[in-house]
């Protein structure tokens, strides 16, 4: 307990959001710790990792991240190791698998890079079609931040306001779009025909110059789960940069407790390092950014006297209202070739069907061609056939050409029985195990069924499919929101609209945990505006004193 | 002085250009000679003056950014108008005395970091053009860079009066009638504006040009500016008009070399700007370089290597290498750090974009400096083809990977002995040099060591080297009258 551990601000977490938060506030001035549970390495480590594994394991985007044993994650490569640490329960747990890494840079090794923003309808929920929760501010109080984050990461995007979305931005994007590769050409063509729009996605990729020292995508097409040069943002590539401007950064440090003092302020938090040893570590601020699962479980595993329901806990929201976007799935063969794989693996989607009057009835979604190559799918398919020599040539060329993967990610909405509480498990470390249960809901159920299969199934039609396999069940977006829910009101919220907890004046909870709602876009974007925001309300009130 | 005299923000230089006429326009009430100060842009961009007196970020012409050299870094100053801090208060005649002579207003010693052995050959309009520009074309800046404070003995400017009596030849550039226009164009461009012998020429003891051995390559920071003379085997004889003038404008000739460093700062900030004619002037003059070959060359350094690939070794070995912290190969970090962009083969991308680490000079070269330099400090290049962009893998903040001294070297002796010559063997400590920026003078061992002794070694070795080395001036050089 001797440990001098102290800084202005004190960062859980090293991903995208509370890289976000330390640099904001070393640029301030500020001094920064920044605790890390997982390992730091560096990136061509993770490339040959990823390189390193066999055929069968290259789509399990943690595989190339073993955890360390005192940082556990999901790990999927057989059912058994995928529920050794998230505890799932409800009618669709399995939807509730989670992608996440507890490594130095955080999730944003793997994620997609894709940076939707929400739309104000997306925000007003409520008060426009009476299901879910309104904002505590309206889109226009959130623009100005997500347009730092857009250029904090280095989003690149089209210029044509008809193909942007929403198309209500302040200025443009810091790099134009990337070129559609043949496939999502195609893909795009089809959904013209129906009626359907398939937008470039704004995606956190360097379209043809380099920005913030990083490189042009060269379409690797390795998105996941690591970009092997970093064209694609990721927290790491921030990490050096971070320390370049003073911050300290803490790997194999695990925070397993935040305790409170006079007028219920944060005063330390506990860590414990990768020999056990509990270290605390004081501060001015706090901030917990360590991921929707991980901050929650950190609040609910620091119950004291006065915190009896945990810390930040007071409204009983701190781990409710859980969500993500519940996917769907086809697998599709096609008659003609359409050659996904040229360029980023996701880099467009059909966005306007997320959004109308429908809402108050069931959820909106996105459709997405994926664009991953198909070659190693391709490839064992044809070798499962037991041909050689041309004829298996042939075959791996025609599988991945002619086949694709499209994919529905549905609106979930805040709903409090979507519940993270503390496993009695425990991990290596004697910590909790979270726990979640989780039931998409028929708001999301009756969306499938009505509107969003009959979508999917014609746009299978436009590109002439001739054998498909839909699945029956939901899957995970690895979006993670909600368990830390922002509001005006302390007594259902956990944040107010700058991420503070209600609770305690200088404890900061920013990211996807804070999001009030999710809309049917992926969440980076918007965990960023939010911890944009955050950071100046952190930096006004360090410099207030 | 290992001059690292090129660098930054010709773009400015434009932008300035293209505002002239608003400048000029005012400035014509005021007697202001606008054709003279659009000159002398030109003539400012020809000589980089931005890459040296433009600090990344600063403002244009401003000064403060540190030149690495040998001895230590010196700090350029600020050349804008500012009469505070910059040379508003010249005139003529001292700003020509500072470009020729390397003399300051105040009677002060320029160190030869700024190439006034080079300039001394720009005519008398030019350095009229220059003044006008200099005066009239650039905004002031009142901002006084950092003061240069080298070492003992080397902080006593006094001793450039010497160095100059010894190095400093005088008079103007005067034309060959033996040779085209074009060819004199060429020489009066390459002897000063483009100072081109400032890096491709090996410098002496006493970190003079050594002019017999003129652009047979020499060290300029962690750079290695190599052989330029038309040999075919040690120079780039084997290049034609075209290529060269291809690789001025671009940094780039595929299957051959690619500009980074001061080159590519040269080609980015300078050489893309210049007109045709006078790239093919410069071109016409290189070429006409006479031959010097390096006896240990037996092909040129752009023929090196082949398409190979160790990955086979790799595959199924070692199925997680973030859990492994035995020192890991050059096969390994190659793969992971290299074949993402150059290919599995090394063979690069086919628009080009992307080199071959083959039939590349920076694997051919004897001196293995510019391949463990682009590694360190990677390649940012801008030119009418657009960026040529490559991180560091040296510990820059902005890296994507950090690799350490030892990996460095696994990295380059994989690629030398995969893609490039052969029998070429670096080490950790070749790396370590290069990160801290290039092999130091010896100059600095003996002050640091000897101190006042070195100073009588210095000088008398000065004064020796000085009989040796005019009697040794020879006709390699270019003419000057």
């Amino acid at each position: 307990m001797s440990d001098n551990y102290s800084a202005d601000v004190v960062v859980v977490g090293t991903g995208v959001v509370g890289c976000t938060v330390a640099e904001h506030a070393l640029d301030a001035g500020l001094s920064v710790l920044m605790l890390e549970a997982g390992p730091r390495v560096e990136r061509w480590q993770i490339v040959e990792n990823f390189r390193n594994l066999p055929p069968s394991l290259k789509a399990n985007w943690d595989a190339a991240y073993p955890p360390k044993p005192w940082a556990p994650h999901l790990e999927t490569y057989t059912d058994a190791s995928a529920a050794e640490y998230l505890q799932l329960e409800g009618p669709d747990a399995l939807a509730y698998r989670q992608g996440y890494v507890r490594y130095a840079g955080g999730a944003t090794w793997h994620w997609a890079g894709i940076c939707w923003r929400l739309t104000p309808e997306d925000m007003k929920l409520k008060s426009l079609y009476g299901v879910g929760r309104d904002w505590a501010f309206d889109y226009n109080t959130l623009e100005p931040y997500y347009t730092r984050a857009e250029y904090a990461l280095g989003v690149s995007g089209p210029s044509d306001p008809a193909l942007q979305w929403p198309p209500m931005r302040s200025k443009p994007y810091p790099m134009g779009q990337l070129p559609f590769g043949p496939g999502e050409q195609r893909f795009t063509d089809v959904a013209a025909k129906i009626g359907l729009h398939n937008l470039p996605a704004a995606q956190a990729r360097n379209s043809g110059v380099s920005y913030n020292g990083r490189p042009a995508c060269c379409g690797n097409n390795n998105c996941f789960p690591v970009c092997p040069i970093g064209a694609k943002y990721d927290a790491a590539t921030t990490l050096p940069r971070i320390e370049a401007k003073g911050g300290v950064i803490l790997a194999n440090a695990v925070v397993y407790r935040v305790e409170t003092g006079s007028k219920n302020a944060v005063q330390a938090v506990h860590f414990f390092d990768q020999d056990k040893v509990s270290h605390r570590v004081t501060g001015k601020v706090f901030v917990i950014a360590c991921n929707g699962i991980e901050t929650p479980k950190i609040l609910l595993m620091s119950k004291n006297e006065k915190n009896s329901n945990g810390v930040a806990n007071s409204s009983d929201q701190v781990g409710r209202n859980m969500m993500d976007q519940p996917k769907i799935s086809a697998q599709i063969t096609m008659a003609e070739p359409l050659w996904t794989g040229v360029g980023p693996v996701q880099s467009s989607s059909i966005m306007n069907t997320s959004q109308g009057d429908f809402r108050n009835v069931h959820t909106g979604a996105l459709f997405r061609m994926e664009n991953a190559a198909r070659s190693r799918v391709g490839g064992l398919a044809a070798l499962k056939k037991g041909l050689v020599g041309k004829a298996l040539d042939a075959e791996i060329r025609r599988l991945s050409a002619c086949t694709a993967t499209l994919t529905i990610e549905h609106e979930l909405i805040p709903l409090p029985y979507n519940r993270l509480t503390l496993s009695a498990k425990k991990d290596w470390l004697g910590l909790n195990k979270p726990n979640i249960y989780y039931d998409v809901s028929d708001y999301v159920r009756r969306s499938t069924a009505t509107y969003t299969l009959p979508i999917l199934k014609q746009l299978m039609a436009g590109l002439g499919t001739t054998d498909s396999q839909i699945n029956n069940f939901y899957t995970h977006s690895d979006h993670i929101m909600g368990g830390c829910i922002m509001g005006t009101d302390p007594s259902t919220s956990v944040v107010d609209a700058d991420c503070r907890a209600h609770d305690h004046d200088n404890l900061f909870l920013p990211g996807g945990g804070a999001m009030t709602t999710g809309g049917s876009g992926n969440s980076t974007l918007t965990m960023v505006a939010l911890a944009m925001k955050a950071s100046d309300a952190i930096v006004s009130q360090l410099k207030a004193g | 002085m290992t001059l690292r005299t090129r660098c930054l923000a010709i773009a400015f230089s434009l932008l300035i250009l293209s505002g002239i006429p608003a400048v000029c326009h005012a400035g014509d009430a005021n007697g202001i000679d606008t054709a003279s100060v659009q000159r002398g842009a030109y003539i400012a961009t020809a000589s980089d003056c931005t890459a040296c007196h433009t600090a990344q970020g600063g403002l244009p012409f401003a000064g403060g950014m540190a030149i690495s050299s040998p001895v230590g870094n010196i700090y350029s100053s600020n050349i804008t108008p500012s009469v505070s801090a910059g040379i508003g208060a010249y005139t003529e005649a001292e700003f020509a005395r500072a470009i020729r002579k390397g003399i300051r207003k105040d009677g002060a010693n320029l160190y030869p970091a700024m190439p006034y052995t080079s300039y001394r050959t720009l005519s008398d309009d030019d350095v009229s053009d220059l003044y006008a520009y200099f005066m009239h074309g650039v905004a002031p800046v009142d901002l006084k860079p950092q003061q240069t404070s080298l070492p003992f003995p080397m902080n006593i400017r006094l001793s450039m009066k010497v160095w100059n009596l010894l190095f400093l030849d005088s008079g103007t550039f005067a034309a060959d009638p033996s040779h085209t226009a074009d060819w004199n164009r060429g020489a009066y461009l390459v002897a000063g504006a483009a100072h081109c012998s400032t890096c491709h020429t090996p410098r002496g003891f006493l970190m003079q040009e050594l002019a017999d051995r003129g652009f047979t390559g020499a060290q300029v920071g962690a750079w290695y500016a190599p052989n330029i003379t038309s040999d075919p085997l040690s120079g780039i004889g084997t290049w034609n008009q075209a290529g060269l003038v291809q690789y001025l404008q671009t940094g780039s000739l595929a299957g051959n070399a690619r500009a980074a460093g001061s080159m590519g700062e040269a080609v980015e900030h300078s050489f893309r700007y210049l007109s045709a004619a006078d790239i093919n002037a410069i071109a016409t003059y290189i070429h006409a370089i006479p031959p010097v070959r390096d006896p240990g060359d037996a092909a040129s350094r752009f023929s090196y290597g082949q398409p190979s690939s160790a990955v086979v070794t790799l595959r199924g070995q070692n199925g997680v290498r973030s859990d492994d912290d035995s020192a890991p190969s050059g096969a390994e970090l190659f793969q992971g750090n290299c074949a993402s962009c150059h290919g599995a083969f090394g063979q690069g991308s086919k628009d080009g974009y992307y080199p071959s680490l083959f039939h590349n000079s920076a694997t051919g070269l004897a001196n293995p400096n510019n391949l463990i330099a682009v590694i360190l400090n990677g390649v940012d290049r801008t030119s009418a083809i657009g960026q040529a962009y490559m991180p560091g893998f040296g510990g820059h903040p902005s890296d994507m990977n950090q690799l350490s001294d030892a990996e460095i070297a696994a990295l380059s002796n994989y690629v030398l002995s995969q893609f490039g010559r052969s029998g070429i063997v670096v080490s950790s400590n070749d790396v370590a040099q290069e990160r801290l920026g290039g092999p130091s003078s010896p100059l600095i061992l003996l002050a640091r060591v000897g101190m006042g002794l070195a100073v009588f070694v210095v000088l008398l070795c000065a004064i020796l080297f000085s009989f040796w080395y005019r009697s040794r001036q020879n006709t390699g050089r270019l003419k000057i009258s």
